[in-house]
C-alpha cells in the first residue's frame, strides 16, 4: 500500500445470480485526487462505487479505509468519511432545499436532540453556498430543474463534511447548460484541493476536464487504469466502448469526439 | 418555520381535548359536567364506566392507527400505505375471526384469545411483508402484495364466517364493523402501552425515518441500516396496530387520511408528524365516533363503517392526484 492511498480495493469482485458482475479487481484511491471510472452500459462502474462506499459488500475480496477493513467501521463512521450521490433517486421529494442538505447531516445527529444543532445549519448553509444554490433554500425540491437538484444533492454530501465524495453519473439526464455549471462545480471543488472525489461518468469531456486518472471498465474487468492523456485515446476507447473517438486539441484543452458517420 | 410547527402541534392538543369532551358530553343521555357531582348516580356510572373508557380508547386507537399508517407511508415510500392497504390489518381481522370461531373464551396471560389472535394476525402479515420487502420488490408491488394478502385474509374470513354458527356468526360480522361501544379501561389498559411505547420508538427513529424520505440508497450511504430499520419500525407500527385490532375490531382508512392531513399542516419532519399523528388520529377518531353515535340516533353506527365511508373516496382522490 502506498503511503498516499485513502481507499483500497484489494480483488475486490461482486457476484449476483450467479453472473459475475465485476471481476477481482484491486484499486488505490489516493487521498485528494479526482478519479473518474468511465466503462460502457452495465461494464460494474455502479457497482464498483456501492463496494467502495460499502453499500455492497464484496464477494470475494476487501475494502480498505485507511488499511482498515471497511466493514469493520459502523456504517455511520463509513458515511463520516464517504458521502454519496446516488443517480437513481426517487422522483417526488416534498421537501425544501435545505431540508435537504439538512438530511446530509445525519451522521453527526444524536438521537436524544430535538433541533438541528448550530454547526448542522452552518454547515448546509455553507454547502449551499459552494454550489451556488444559498437563494434557493427555501424552495421546494419538486419545484426545481434536474440540473439544480443534482446540485442540491451535491450540496448534501459536502454538508456531510466527508473527506471522499462519491458520484454516480453527476451530469448524465442534464441539459447542456447544467451539464456545464456541474462540471465547473466539480473542477472547482477539485481545485480547492481538500476533498476527494470518485466519480462514474459517460461525459468523456468531462473526464478529461476533472480527472487525474480515470479507470476503464468493461464487462467486469479493469482494462486501464491511467492520466487521462493515455487512457482518453482513440485505440483505448475503442477497446473500451467498441466505437470510434476523435480526440482534438484546442487551446490547450482536449476533446473527445464520438464519430457518428453511418 | 420551527415556531410554526410547534404552533400546529399546539393547536392539535386544543383539539385532541376538545375531542375528548365531546367524546364525554355528546351522547343519548345528555350530560352537563355538574351532572358528574350533583347529578344521579347514573350519571355518573355513564360517565365513568361507559364514555370516558371509550372516548379514552378512540383516541388511543386513532392515534396508533395515524402513526402506524406514517411509518408505513414513510418506510415503502408511497402515500397509499398503510395497515389495511398492506394486509396487516386483514390478517389481524382473520386471527380474530379465527379464535371467535374456535374459541371457547379463554384466555391468554390475561387476555382474550381474540385479542391473542387478532395480535398473532398482524405479526404474520407482517413478517410475510417484511420477507418480500427483502426480497427486493418495490414499493408498489409491495402494495399489491398487501392487496392480495388483504383479500385472501378477507376470503378466509367469509370462510370461516359461512362454517360459523348463527350467533357465533353475528358475532363476527359485528366485530367486523369495527367499533368502540363495548369497551371498559381493561381495553384502555391492554391498548395504552402499545400505542404509546410503539408512538415513542417511532419517534426516537424519526432521524432514521426522514433519512428514507430521499431514498434507501442515500438513506444506507449515510449510516441508516435500511433492513434493521424496516424490521423496527414495521413491528412496532404492526404491534400497534394489533394490539388496537383486537379490541376494536378492524377501523379502516384512518391510517390513510391522518398522515396526510398532518404532512399539510406540520411539513415532513417525522420528529413532529408522529405526536401530530398520534393527536390528530386520537381526535378524528373520536370525533367519527361521537358522529357515529349520532347520526342514527338512538342507534348507534359503528365507527368502522363511517371511516370506510370516509376512506373509500379519499384514497381514490389520493391516487387521481398522484397521477
Amino acid at each position: 500500500m502506498s503511503a498516499e492511498a485513502l481507499l483500497q480495493a484489494d480483488a475486490v469482485s461482486w457476484v449476483a445470480g450467479g453472473k459475475t458482475i465485476l471481476q477481482p479487481l484491486d484499486l488505490e484511491v489516493r487521498a485528494r485526487e479526482c478519479l473518474a471510472i468511465i466503462g460502457p452500459n452495465g461494464a460494474g462502474k455502479t457497482t464498483l462505487l456501492r463496494l467502495l462506499t460499502g453499500l455492497l459488500e464484496p464477494a470475494h475480496g476487501e475494502v480498505r479505509w485507511d488499511g482498515r477493513p471497511l466493514r469493520e467501521l459502523r456504517r455511520v463512521d463509513v458515511a463520516r468519511r464517504m458521502a454519496y450521490v446516488p443517480q437513481v433517486r426517487p422522483a417526488r421529494v416534498p421537501l425544501t432545499v435545505l431540508e435537504i442538505v439538512l438530511l446530509g447531516r445525519f451522521p453527526f445527529q444524536s438521537r436524544w436532540r430535538l433541533a438541528p444543532a448550530a454547526s448542522d445549519l452552518e454547515a448546509a448553509h455553507a454547502a449551499l453556498e459552494r454550489v451556488g444554490l444559498e437563494a434557493l433554500s427555501e424552495r421546494v425540491m419538486d419545484s426545481l430543474s434536474g440540473g439544480e437538484r443534482q446540485g442540491v444533492y451535491i450540496a448534501a454530501a459536502l454538508a456531510q463534511e466527508a473527506a471522499v465524495l462519491v458520484l454516480d453519473e453527476p451530469t448524465t439526464h442534464l441539459d447542456p447548460r447544467h451539464q456545464v455549471e456541474i462540471a465547473g462545480l466539480l473542477a472547482a471543488l477539485r481545485a480547492a484541493g481538500e476533498l476527494t472525489i470518485v466519480f462514474t461518468s459517460h461525459d468523456l469531456d468531462l473526464t478529461s476536464a476533472v480527472a487525474d486518472r480515470v479507470l476503464a471498465l468493461r464487462e467486469g474487468e479493469s482494462i486501464a487504469l491511467d492520466d487521462p492523456r493515455v487512457v482518453l485515446q482513440p485505440e483505448t476507447l475503442h477497446d473500451i466502448f467498441g466505437a470510434s473517438f476523435e480526440i482534438l486539441e484546442r487551446a490547450g484543452r482536449r476533446r473527445v469526439l464520438l464519430e457518428m458517420e453511418p | 418555520m420551527r415556531r410554526r410547527r410547534a404552533g400546529w402541534l399546539g393547536l392539535l392538543v386544543v383539539v385532541w381535548i376538545i375531542a375528548l369532551a365531546a367524546g364525554l358530553f355528546v351522547g343519548a343521555q345528555h350530560l352537563a359536567p355538574a351532572d358528574l357531582f350533583a347529578g344521579s348516580s347514573t350519571a355518573r356510572l355513564i360517565f365513568f364506566d361507559l364514555r370516558l373508557p371509550r372516548a379514552l380508547l378512540a383516541l388511543l386507537a386513532g392515534g396508533a392507527l395515524a402513526v402506524s399508517g406514517l411509518s408505513f407511508q414513510t418506510l415503502f415510500r408511497n402515500p397509499l400505505a398503510e395497515p389495511y392497504t398492506l394486509g396487516v390489518a386483514g390478517g389481524a381481522a382473520l386471527g380474530a375471526v379465527l379464535a371467535l370461531q374456535f374459541s371457547h373464551g379463554g384466555s391468554v396471560l390475561g387476555f382474550s384469545f381474540t385479542a391473542a389472535a387478532s395480535f398473532a394476525g398482524a405479526g404474520c402479515a407482517t413478517a410475510l411483508i417484511i420477507a418480500l420487502a427483502r426480497r427486493g420488490l418495490s414499493s408498489g408491488s409491495l402494495l399489491l402484495a398487501g392487496v392480495a394478502l388483504a383479500l385472501s385474509c378477507s376470503a378466509l374470513i367469509l370462510f370461516v364466517q359461512y362454517m360459523a354458527d348463527f350467533s357465533r356468526s353475528f358475532r363476527m360480522v359485528r366485530w367486523m364493523m369495527g367499533g368502540l361501544a363495548v369497551v371498559g379501561y381493561r381495553e384502555v389498559l391492554w391498548a395504552m402501552p402499545w400505542v404509546l411505547g410503539g408512538s415513542a420508538g417511532l419517534w426516537l427513529l424519526r432521524g432514521e425515518l426522514n433519512q428514507m424520505l430521499t431514498g434507501e440508497e442515500l438513506a444506507a450511504s449515510r449510516g441508516v441500516q435500511v433492513d434493521r430499520l424496516r424490521m423496527l419500525a414495521l413491528g412496532l407500527a404492526s404491534s400497534m396496530v394489533g394490539a388496537l385490532v383486537a379490541v376494536t375490531g378492524p377501523i379502516g382508512f384512518v391510517g390513510l387520511i391522518v398522515p396526510h392531513l398532518m404532512r399539510r399542516l406540520v411539513g415532513q419532519d417525522h420528529l413532529v408528524l408522529v405526536p401530530a399523528c398520534l393527536l390528530g388520529g386520537g381526535a378524528f377518531l373520536t370525533f367519527a365516533d361521537v358522529i357515529a353515535r349520532r347520526v342514527m340516533a338512538p342507534a348507534e353506527l359503528p365507527v368502522g363503517i363511517l371511516t370506510a365511508l370516509l376512506g373509500g373516496p379519499f384514497f381514490l382522490w389520493l391516487l387521481a392526484r398522484r397521477s
